[in-house]
């Protein structure tokens, strides 16, 4: 008995693996459809921050993710750009992580056609910078200077929304959606010193770090994880990839907490062997 | 005919309102009374790069249920409107300056204007045409009692200045904990500090003598930090003394790279190393390998040479995100004996689980004290240790405190609230 | 030699040390100008030592194909890998799409570099598993209290979680998400707040030292 159960505590991770697999493939295969029963808080307050924005605003949208990271970050910045389009809000898309130019361009391929978004009207694509420290203590001073041309290197001066955009002044909030540690720079570097609202977007893990910012109000709102994206696209009545992951994520979640308290209820009965 | 008629009737029109608003205006001019506003003044914003300017004049209780708009000219004919606000909106406190530069408690109506918003000036512009500063012209026009009520014109200059006064606060704590720094670094040499055990550095010792015994490489990953971070700058002097102590062994050393700059301070220090252990003929070149600066590449590549190379022990310290868990579990895989050090909190959860030996942020800055037992590194910790002494201490009595004052006298907590703010 | 290796690294740490420390302090332009220029020259100085990083790169990858290492066969894929990417790029002229049709930089990229990047992103997911299960063991207090704080927070962040935690603690009139939110913004925080603070004293000290010359770690060894 005491050998069976050591040789359980010792299994081979591969069967782990197989079994969080199936967990994970099956229900995108086949949906269950469990309904989410609430949304968070502060994904609550980054929707109604956006909604209650006056139409013409202008916002800045930092999207600071690679491929890594798009399965948890992509959908939450697909469901904020297309909230703040609903709104008629205009918006500026930046960057400052080299991967992200395809993600980036997938988003602006397909999302601003479905509102009838112009480019240079209500959204402009700024190029990536690899300093982001001195893109953030630039652009309160004056925007301009720093990103004279756009991503597609046609003066930023002559796009009609950039017009009225010096800096930070003339812009409603910043939202960070990110996987790096950016938005403590937004946070800092901008929030803080000169008042601009401050929302982000982060991976499930970083959420808890960001207790802090959140209590203090140096964050206005976050979108945590997979399951702020879908609590997003919940709120905007717009099911994406968000809502089509979180069957797995419930199911895989689950399977990781009996595996934990499979092994130590082994544990605690080789003890009392 | 119809649409001739509709042209007649809009220029018609247009006249008539136009008639009708310059016969308003002239009422308006007429009713527009001087007014002489106690001590209205503009002065230059303090602590700022001199687009600022402060407006302000006593307030005046006759004066509650007035309105104010704010006009700023140039040369005191062509007049900008910068704001409009109530009595109620318009006080001392608006000036975000701390209780040494400002008194909010004082009875008058004051505002900040940004001078470079109202004249729609580029920043860059302003700053080279405007070295000296920017003189402005600044009047109130008070509506109120059906009335509108003009007061007379004064001057200010934006200036650009030179200190934030505002962070006088930070200055003094910068230059207190300097003081300490120096004054328990010069007694480096006069006494032997204590230094608790660290564990995850008592374990190099180990780690390499068991990499030596078995025969295999010992893997050390500098972490995806720049050489401007600090916990790289401090996993690259903890290499310092890996190297040397591998070198001493004759065992393998291999130190994967993300950072170029990380890699090319690595081959000096590591070189260093085994000159310094006597060893320089088992140096080789291929001990630091630059693998690339994308991060799940850097962190597939590393898992690579662990699977293939084996090691028997792995260190990871530095700076290091997501691939944490990556690294750390494939080294477990291969039986390795892992020591890891990070000061980034969220990947330390991952390290304690995977690893044997785990450092917690300050004790991979201090790593270099403990290795090198030098005294100057040594009697620098203590001043870490004052710091945190510091803080406690006020994080504590000023709690207290406040508890204390913001119930009978709430500017004593205020001003002290005003001490501790970061501008 | 020593003037060159030694004193002027440490004069020019000192120097632009003090000088960033005091742009801090000061409100005028001219700061903000020197924090420009300084960014500036980290770019060119980056940039540079990626080109050695490189060098060093293939030059160690050759080695290895030359030998014929064991396994000199990833070697080559390096050469393979770098040429087809940058041959993509040149033909594409950086531009990942050109008139709303994907380019070949714009292909590699959504279909060899996106896949293999979320791919090393989820093998977290199977390491996760395997350390929960092989190290997650309960033979303390702490350790059981830790297990049930994360079992909140795990439970808490799935919406199958709200409705199990209904079903049985339904009566306590206490939603999981409460719970999980009081974890995260009281006791988490707390926690978080000493490390960073004890962090952020370090870096101080840290600072400290290699601007004052004591700490020389990043000259390499003297």
């Amino acid at each position: 008995m005491k050998e069976k159960l050591n040789k359980i505590l010792k299994l081979d991770r591969r069967y782990l693996f197989v079994l969080l697999t199936l967990s994970i493939v099956i229900p995108i295969i086949k949906p269950i459809g469990i309904p989410s029963k609430s949304i968070s808080t502060s994904t609550k307050d980054t929707y109604n921050f956006i909604e209650n924005l006056p139409e013409g605003s202008t916002i800045i949208l930092s999207l600071d993710y690679d491929p890594s990271t798009a399965p948890e970050l992509h959908p939450m910045a697909a469901a904020v750009l297309k909230h703040a389009f609903k709104k008629n809000i205009k918006v500026i898309i930046l960057t400052f992580i080299a991967g992200s130019g395809g993600l980036i361009d997938e988003l602006v391929r397909t999302i601003p056609p479905q509102y009838s978004k112009e480019y240079g009207k209500d959204y402009v694509v700024l190029p990536y910078m690899a300093n982001p420290l001195a893109a953030l203590t630039q652009m309160a001073s004056d925007i301009h200077s720093f990103y004279d041309k756009d991503i597609n290197n046609k003066p930023l001066k002559n796009y009609e929304m950039m017009k009225n955009i010096k800096n930070y002044k003339d812009v409603a909030g910043v939202i960070g959606i990110t996987g790096t540690a950016l938005l403590d720079y937004w946070v800092v570097y901008v929030g803080d010193k000169y008042g601009v609202p401050i929302l982000g977007g982060v991976t499930a893990i970083s959420q808890v770090g960001y207790g802090p910012y959140l209590q203090k109000k140096q964050l206005k709102g976050l979108i945590g994880g997979m399951k702020g994206a879908a609590e997003y696209e919940n709120l905007i009545s717009q099911p994406w990839k968000g809502t089509s992951g979180i069957d797995a994520l419930n199911i895989a979640h689950i399977l990781v907490i009996v595996f934990i308290i499979f092994s130590n209820i082994v544990l605690l009965i080789l003890k009392f062997l | 005919m119809n649409r001739k008629f509709l042209l007649a009737s809009v220029i018609i029109l247009s006249l008539g309102i136009d008639a009708f608003s310059n016969k308003s205006k002239d009422s308006i001019k007429q009713n527009i009374e001087k007014i002489e506003l106690k001590n209205l003044s503009v002065v230059d914003y303090p602590s700022d790069k001199g687009n600022s300017i402060i407006l302000y004049f006593d307030k005046d209780e006759k004066q509650k249920n007035f309105q104010y708009e704010i006009y700023l000219s140039t040369d005191s004919t062509n007049w900008i409107k910068a704001k409009q606000a109530k009595y109620d909106e318009l006080s001392a406190s608006n000036i975000e300056l701390p209780f040494w530069m400002w008194n909010k408690k004082r009875n008058i109506n004051a505002l900040a204007i940004d001078v470079t918003k109202v004249f729609s000036l580029q920043e860059d512009d302003y700053f080279k045409q405007n070295p000296k500063g920017f003189s402005v012209y600044a009047k109130v026009i008070a509506i109120g009692d059906n009335k509108k009520y003009e007061s007379q014109i004064v001057k200010g200059i934006a200036k650009a200045n030179w200190f934030r006064v505002d962070r006088l606060n930070n200055l003094v704590l910068v230059i207190i904990i300097s003081i300490v720094f120096f004054m328990i670094v010069s007694h480096a040499k006069k006494r032997e500090l204590f230094i608790r055990k660290i564990a995850g550095l008592e374990a190099i010792d180990e780690a390499v003598g068991r990499a030596t015994e078995m025969g295999k490489p010992v893997v050390y990953v500098p972490g995806t930090g720049s050489m401007s971070g600090i916990s790289t700058i401090a996993s690259i002097f903890i290499l310092g003394e890996v190297g040397k102590k591998i070198a001493q062994y004759d065992a393998t050393l291999k130190v994967p790279h993300y950072d170029p700059i990380v890699f090319t301070v690595a081959k000096e220090t590591v070189k260093q190393s085994y000159m310094e252990a006597g060893r320089p003929d088992s140096y080789r070149e291929d001990i630091n390998v630059y693998i690339t600066t994308d991060q799940f590449a850097y962190a597939a590549a590393v898992d690579g040479i662990i699977t293939r190379e084996k090691p028997a022990a792995c260190f990871y310290m530095g700076y290091f995100m997501a691939e944490s868990l990556l690294l750390a579990e494939v080294g477990a895989g291969v039986g390795a004996i892992q020591i890891a050090g990070t000061d980034v909190d969220t990947q330390l959860p991952f390290f304690f689980t995977a690893c044997d030996y785990t450092l917690i942020g300050e004790e991979l800055y201090a790593a270099g004290a403990y290795l090198s037992k030098e005294p100057m590194l040594v009697s620098a910790l203590k001043v870490q240790d004052f710091g945190k002494f510091l803080f406690i201490t006020f994080a504590i009595g000023f709690s207290i405190f406040l508890l204390i004052f913001s119930k009978i006298e709430t500017s004593y907590a205020e001003k002290l609230l005003d001490i501790f703010r970061v501008r | 030699m020593n003037i060159i290796k030694k004193y002027i690294p440490l004069t020019i740490v000192f120097i632009f040390g003090i000088i960033t420390l005091a742009s801090y302090y000061v409100p005028h332009r001219a700061s903000d100008e020197y924090l420009e220029w300084i960014n500036k020259w980290e770019n060119i100085v980056s940039a540079f030592a990626l080109f050695l990083g490189m060098i060093s790169l293939f030059y160690s990858h050759y080695k290895k194909i030359q030998r014929k290492v064991d396994g000199w066969g990833y070697s080559l894929f390096v050469y393979i890998g770098f040429f087809i990417i940058m041959g993509a790029a040149i033909l594409s002229e950086g531009d990942i799409s050109k008139e709303g049709k994907l380019t070949y930089l714009g292909w590699s990229f959504n279909n060899i570099y996106n896949p293999l990047s979320a791919t090393m992103f989820s093998v977290l997911a199977f390491f996760i598993i395997s350390t929960a299960y092989r190290s997650f063991k309960i033979k303390s207090f702490a350790a059981f209290l830790l297990f049930i704080c994360g079992l909140i927070l795990m439970i808490g962040n799935i919406p199958l979680g709200e409705i199990i935690w209904d079903k049985v603690f339904g009566w306590t009139k206490l939603t999981i998400g409460e719970i999980k939110d009081w974890i995260i913004s009281v006791p988490s925080t707390a926690g978080r707040r000493g490390i960073m603070i004890g962090i952020a004293i370090g870096a101080a000290v840290t600072s400290l030292k290699i601007i004052f010359g004591i700490e020389r770690g990043y000259m390499g060894k003297e």
